[in-house]
């Protein structure tokens, strides 16, 4: 009986502890030196109580890649709606409900990452441990199209006037989209945060509105290399509600996406303050 | 992140059901059997109560499973399938719809004198499942078979040796990364044959062994973690638990130890530093420990159980970037009373993965054969003594000869809804049920089941009355009526009201020899669904329940 007790003991020392585990190093992937950007569509909202870690997670994306990531905080349904008795403002939007309602995703936070879906299933990442690797796979893709954006201002009427070329670096065959977002940071506002409600939270990339239809304008079929496409849009920012619309924190966030069947991925991203 | 079976495999279904089917006819020691559940819902949107926003309630409006079993016994053989169909289904997750149809699970399995072979998706489990545990629970979309294969030597009568080695099933495919386990059981008899003593002692070890890919994608988060929150992180971890059940006359005693080596797991409630400020919630990577006592005695009409659990980071996961139920190789047994009436069981606590400590008593006298009396107590906390979850409950039983029957008590909760419902900022929940039974027989075959329950609290959705009535004709039918209304509201709904809102719900139940039909109308608030002592939380369901169980 004795000797079958202690038979386990070896079995298992024989199955298991033959060598010692090396140590798995954390290294970063290289990127290459490009002019590729990477949108990331980011499904939060004020009464998700995870939602803040994707906030910092977008923020440390932000210095790691910086010029090379734009985010839109896309405040739709799902734990979007305000703070009972603690929020000033209501961040959704029928544009951020649209966007919201097209992307599948688990739960929020969530980042739809250049449109390129996260599995079989889902469009939104929900790991926001994921996201930093999902934006480096993006940007050791090829460079393949450049957006020139210039934005004139018109402090009186608060009117934007946008030019945008866009210009191929390699022929892109089939139907692209361009759209354009309207987002505003520093907005001081409270959030759910764990188990707790943050007064003072600090608000970033809030999607405002789109200049775009939510699904995207046409931008063009089969492009062809070095081939300029130009568009232009405008937009009066509103008055109301105060405290919103500060267009000191409003950034202009343009991408052109392939749509082409199951396709959707965005090619290049850029982004412009309303006021420089 | 998965990977199928072999695609060979998806065949064994039909080719067990032939074989069945041969056997049956051709020999006499052939024995097939098996099982149907099936679930159909109906949803209908109703935003007073929150049953909005899910994919069934906007667009898809029926969801379902089932669940078809079949087995054949021959010739020390045993072969298995189970054919799963979920069809825009909530059980996954329930704010979502989940789809796919296969080939569930399939099984082989010989006894070659005194060894037993398996193969396929398996079910088993170490000790009480501290280190690992390969079960089904269908209302919370667990199954967590092994895909591997398992061998059991037999010994002697007494003593036994197991040994496995697979993956984890993941719905309708399988997890990556690996798990092998030991586990050595035995029985030893001791004492004179009019008073003996019994040990069931028994140690198991268990390895899991991380997938490259799953450990890619930890590399990948640790990687974006700041100096003082990184670690070098390790693919595998070595689980081991000891455990033995002592019994002399009415005196039992179960005992188990459990370590874990360094894991890597999510702890939600760990501090998290950014770049600017701190987040909760951070892979970590410690060794954990489980240590768990249970002991009953009984001594003529009184009954004593007395448990103590503590439990420390042993979130043991086949991948550790999965949360919430997936993934999940081990079973932390609740200590808590597993209450059945539906205010009593409003506020349920899951097993704490990463810091519990808990305790629970449970006394019953039997005053006469008409009369007895349970008196239940548990308390958990953390082990920085944050209090989890407290419950006193309190029942008497009353028989009336054969005719009538009363069951009544009174329960007393305190509920950590920040922790166990991730709630912001809401306070703990504090709640007394009184609560009545009352069964009466107006024939052998037709009776009438009254329920009465009162849940008094200030808490989250405010105070609750429950009443039920159920009259049943045996053997076919039953028919139930049941009603929930939220008297004392403290919660708004989707449109900002807070309503005195009344949740009915109704249907009949026939059975037929094997056959269990059910058809319900329910509308039922948010809540915390637990099966076996794991829980989760529910949104607001409103609609039609249908159910077909039946065996053959």
């Amino acid at each position: 009986m004795i000797k079958i007790f202690w038979l386990a003991i070896p079995i298992w020392i024989f199955v298991n502890l033959g060598c010692t585990e090396i140590d798995v190093p954390l290294t970063d992937p290289p990127i290459p030196v490009t002019d590729r950007a990477v949108l990331i569509e980011e499904l939060t909202g004020v009464s998700c109580t995870n939602c803040p870690k994707g906030a910092a997670a977008l923020k440390a994306i932000e210095e790691r890649f910086p010029g090379k990531v734009y985010a839109v905080g896309v405040h739709g349904i799902l734990l979007s709606e305000p703070v009972k008795d603690r929020s000033r403002y209501d961040f959704r939007t029928q544009a951020g409900r649209d966007l919201e309602s097209s992307f599948t995703f688990l739960g929020k936070p969530a980042a739809v990452i250049n449109r390129v879906p996260f599995s079989e299933t889902f469009m939104g990442n929900p790991l926001t441990g994921q996201w930093q690797a999902a934006v480096e796979r993006e940007l050791q893709k090829p460079h393949v199209l450049t957006i020139l954006a210039a934005v004139n201002y018109d402090e009186e009427d608060r009117r934007i006037q946008l030019d945008i070329t866009g210009i191929p670096l390699q022929d892109l065959e089939g139907l692209y989209t361009i759209s354009i977002y309207l987002t505003e940071s520093g907005i001081i506002d409270a959030q759910q945060n764990g188990n707790m409600i943050e007064d003072n939270y600090t608000h970033n990339h809030v999607l405002m509105d789109m200049m775009t239809s939510t699904n995207g304008d046409v931008f063009g079929t089969d492009l062809k290399k070095d081939e300029a496409v130009r568009r232009s849009y405008s937009y009066t920012l509103p008055t109301t509600p105060e405290g919103l619309w500060n267009p000191d924190n409003m950034q202009v966030v343009i991408m052109v996406a392939a749509n082409n069947g199951s396709d959707r991925s965005v090619q290049q991203a850029t982004g412009i303050y309303v006021r420089k | 992140m998965t990977s199928s079976p072999s695609f060979m495999l998806r065949y064994i279904f039909i080719i067990v059901g032939i074989l069945g089917v041969q056997f049956l006819f051709s020999q006499d020691q052939a024995v097939v059997s098996g099982a149907l559940e099936t679930n159909a819902n109906v949803f209908l949107r109703d935003s007073s109560i929150n049953a909005i926003n899910t994919p069934q309630y906007d667009r898809q409006f029926f969801g379902g499973e089932a669940w078809l079993n079949l087995n054949v016994q021959y010739q020390g053989f045993t072969l298995g399938t189970r054919f799963d169909v979920f069809n825009n289904s909530n059980l996954q997750n329930p704010n979502d719809s989940y789809s796919g149809t296969g080939i569930g699970r399939w099984y082989i399995k010989k006894r070659i004198e005194k060894l037993e072979l398996s193969a396929g998706y398996l079910y088993d489990q170490i000790g009480s499942g501290v280190i690992f545990r390969a079960f089904e629970n269908r209302p919370l979309f667990i199954d967590n078979a092994l895909y591997g294969v398992q061998g059991k030597y037999e010994f002697n009568d007494s003593w036994n040796l197991m040994a496995f080695v697979g993956k984890q099933k993941n719905a309708l495919e399988v997890h990556t990364g690996n798990v092998k386990g030991v586990r050595l059981e035995g029985f030893i008899l001791a004492g004179s044959e009019d008073r003996p003593l019994t040990l069931a002692p028994g140690i198991g070890f268990v390895n899991r062994t991380i997938s490259d890919e799953n450990m890619l994608k930890v590399k990948d988060e640790l990687r974006t973690y700041q100096t003082v929150d990184r670690f070098t992180p390790r693919l595998n971890t070595y689980a081991a638990t000891l455990y033995n059940t002592f019994s002399y006359r009415g005196f039992n005693l179960y005992t188990e130890a459990a370590l874990k080596s360094n894991d890597i797991f999510y702890n939600a409630f760990a501090e998290k530093t950014e770049l600017v400020g701190t987040t909760l919630g951070k892979l970590q990577q410690n060794a954990g420990s489980v240590f768990y006592g249970s002991m009953s005695f009984t001594a003529g009409k009184l009954g004593v159980t007395l448990d103590a659990k503590r439990t420390e980071n042993f979130s043991f996961r086949i991948d550790p970037t999965l949360e919430l139920l997936r993934g999940i190789i081990n079973f932390l047994q609740p200590l808590n009373r597993q209450n059945t009436y539906r205010l009593t069981a409003r506020y349920s606590p899951a097993a704490q993965e990463i810091s519990e400590m808990a305790y629970a008593a449970d006394i019953r006298y039997a005053f006469s054969k008409s009369l007895s009396a349970n008196i239940n107590f548990s308390d958990i906390k953390t082990l920085e003594g944050q209090r989890l979850f407290q419950e006193l409950f309190t029942e008497v039983i009353y028989k009336y000869k054969r005719k009538w029957q009363i069951l009544t008590g009174i329960q007393f909760v305190t509920y950590n809804q920040e922790i166990f419902e991730m709630k912001a900022e809401v306070p703990l929940v504090r709640t007394i049920v009184p609560y009545a039974d009352f069964l009466y027989k107006f024939t052998r075959r037709k009776a009438l089941r009254l329920e009465l329950q009162y849940m008094d609290t200030e808490q989250d959705f405010g105070s609750w009355i429950f009443g039920a009535a159920e009259y049943s004709i045996a053997p076919r039918w039953n028919f139930e009526f049941s009603g929930m209304y939220n008297n004392k509201p403290k919660k708004a709904n989707s449109r900002g009201e807070i309503e005195k809102i009344f949740y009915p719900s109704g249907g009949v139940v026939f059975i037929n020899n094997t056959q269990r039909y059910s058809m319900r109308y329910v509308k039922q608030v948010e809540g915390v669904v637990c099966s076996g002592g794991i829980c989760r939380l529910e949104p607001a369901f409103s609609g039609f329940r249908f159910s077909l169980n039946t065996t053959f």
